[in-house]
């Protein structure tokens, strides 16, 4: 348990890149689905997925 | 993006924590995985040729090998830096490391930018870094100078750029790299337009640099510590070809005119800076005056506008990188253990580091181009295109890559070849981290020779 104690203390900044990855990973994919919403939802443009086609862009 | 740069951000703060013993493995071990994440950018998916697309930045071909490069330069600065900074107290060390972080973290703002003039912003936030590095941990009292030479020339060259940049945001309503293409062509007749023409194109000049206006680079090189050449010739010297490159798409009509000067100038210097090298005393103002004249060949690729001419000035840019930074880094090898940079006074160390006089031989070849290596083809497919545009350019280009191989045989002879001095009687073992920092550096040079697609660019 003290080792254990000793290790967090030791070595908790470790943590703040792998959570800036984890953070900006999120913030990407939020950007990614603000910049998808409309894919494919025109009512003009929009039309059926080819088969094993997953998305009309990318 | 912001998966790479929120943790290049978070390894500022992870500096300044972390314990004083763990400082240099923390931040390398970081920073190198923080690197092999930036690799995911290879794979562009996207159709557009535009990804990871956010609201102010984006990757496309062009930018993603340079993103690369930043990104995998900042763990070889940090291995490159560990003996040279180990004598001073720690909270310098800490910003030491800080500023070469800040450094990444504007680099790839500015590769990244989608907008003229945020590219612009982070083009001139690398000065303050490098400024501080080069006059703060420089080797001699020369430096100030440099750094006086350094941000004024890059200066003066770039404020004209901010002019023009605002005038082509009146002129067509945005600066965003995604919708200019697609503007219509400006009428570019007058005087004025002309001015503007070289107003767009001078800060890049500067910074890559033509013949003409390259004093500052030796200077900045030879006076900077080791992480400061190494950044200095593997990146920011490439933000004034990306910077070009981007460029060359609203001056479309004037260029074909207005570059002869410049291409002419570029090529001259090919042939000057590699005599300047021929008779060179000192190890890093060689790599330096070889970086000018490498980069000249790129300057005469872009402004030749042909597809060739900018996916050769890709390859080289990229290539000529890792090439001189590795170079860089063998000379400061040579620096640690004779605390001098003058070539006559460290000959022969084959004899005494064997190991060391095979990157020494590799990193020549590359610099001379030889054939598997991405330095040749970028400079065959640049020489290729300007070939095509005259004839009469074989004779600079075809004089410099011969001048280009003499000089590296003889940077290669003076330094490993010949009698060992008397002077140098107990000279220091090569370490594991030199031999990694120079093999992280060659192979990935290597390894692009199998798959040269990844730094082609848009063109091919």
């Amino acid at each position: 348990m003290v080792n254990f104690v000793a290790l967090a203390r030791e070595h908790w900044v470790n943590i703040l890149v792998p959570m800036g990855f984890v953070i900006g990973w999120y913030l990407d994919k939020q950007q990614d689905q603000k910049l998808t919403a409309f894919r494919n939802k025109s009512v003009l443009f929009s039309r059926e997925l080819k088969p094993g086609e997953e998305v009309t862009w990318k | 993006m912001l998966k790479i740069l929120i943790p290049t951000f978070m390894l500022i703060p992870t500096t300044w924590l972390t314990p004083a013993k763990w400082l240099w493995p923390t931040t390398l071990a970081q920073s190198f995985i923080i690197a092999l994440a930036s690799l995911t950018w290879l794979k562009n998916l996207s159709e557009t040729g535009w990804s990871c697309l956010s609201t102010y930045l984006a990757t496309d071909a062009l930018s993603t090998p340079l993103l690369v490069l930043t990104c995998w330069l900042l763990p070889l600065m940090i291995l490159a830096s560990q003996k040279h900074t180990a004598l001073e107290p720690v909270n310098r060390q800490r910003m030491y490391i800080t500023l070469l972080t800040s450094l990444q973290f504007f680099l790839i703002l500015a590769f990244g930018a989608t907008e003229l003039i945020m590219f612009y912003v982070m083009f001139e936030a690398t000065l303050i870094p490098t400024l501080i590095i080069i006059t703060r941990w420089g080797n001699q009292t020369e430096r100030l100078n440099a750094g006086t030479y350094f941000l004024f020339y890059t200066l003066a060259g770039s404020l004209p750029l901010l002019v023009a940049l605002l005038l082509l945001q009146n002129n067509t309503g945005t600066l965003s790299l995604l919708t200019l293409q697609y503007s219509n062509p400006l009428p570019l007749v007058s005087y004025a337009d002309k001015l503007w023409w070289a107003g767009c194109l001078l800060a890049f000049l500067v910074k890559m640099p033509l013949y003409g206006v390259h004093l500052w680079l030796p200077k900045a090189h030879v006076e900077a510590p080791i992480a400061g050449s190494m950044v200095l010739a593997a990146v920011l010297l490439k933000l004034g070809g990306y910077g070009m490159m981007r460029m060359m798409i609203m001056l479309e009509p004037l260029t074909e005119k207005l570059s002869y000067p410049f291409i002419i100038f570029a090529l001259w210097g090919v042939i000057m800076t590699g005599s300047i090298c021929l008779r060179q005393t000192d190890l890093k103002s060689l790599i330096a005056y070889s970086s000018v004249s490498h980069m000249g060949l790129v300057a005469g690729g872009i402004l030749i506008q042909t597809p060739w001419g900018f996916t050769g000035a890709l390859i080289l840019m990229i290539a000529h990188g890792l090439t001189s930074s590795a170079l860089f880094c063998l000379a400061n090898t040579n620096y640690e253990r004779t605390h001098s940079r003058t070539m006559i006074l460290a000959r022969g160390l084959q004899m005494v580091l064997p190991l060391m006089a095979t990157w020494w031989f590799i990193a020549s070849l590359a610099n001379l181009a030889l054939p598997p290596l991405p330095n040749l083809m970028g400079e065959l497919m640049i020489i290729t295109s300007l070939f095509s545009w005259s004839w009469w350019t074989l004779a600079l280009t075809g004089a410099g890559t011969l001048i280009t191989a003499a000089y590296s045989l003889y940077m290669f002879l003076m330094t490993q070849r010949g009698p060992l001095p008397p002077h140098l009687i107990a000279l220091e073992p090569t370490h594991s981290r030199e031999h990694l920092l120079i093999l992280l550096h060659l192979l990935p040079l290597m390894l692009l020779t199998l798959k040269p697609e990844l730094i082609w660019g848009w063109t091919a």
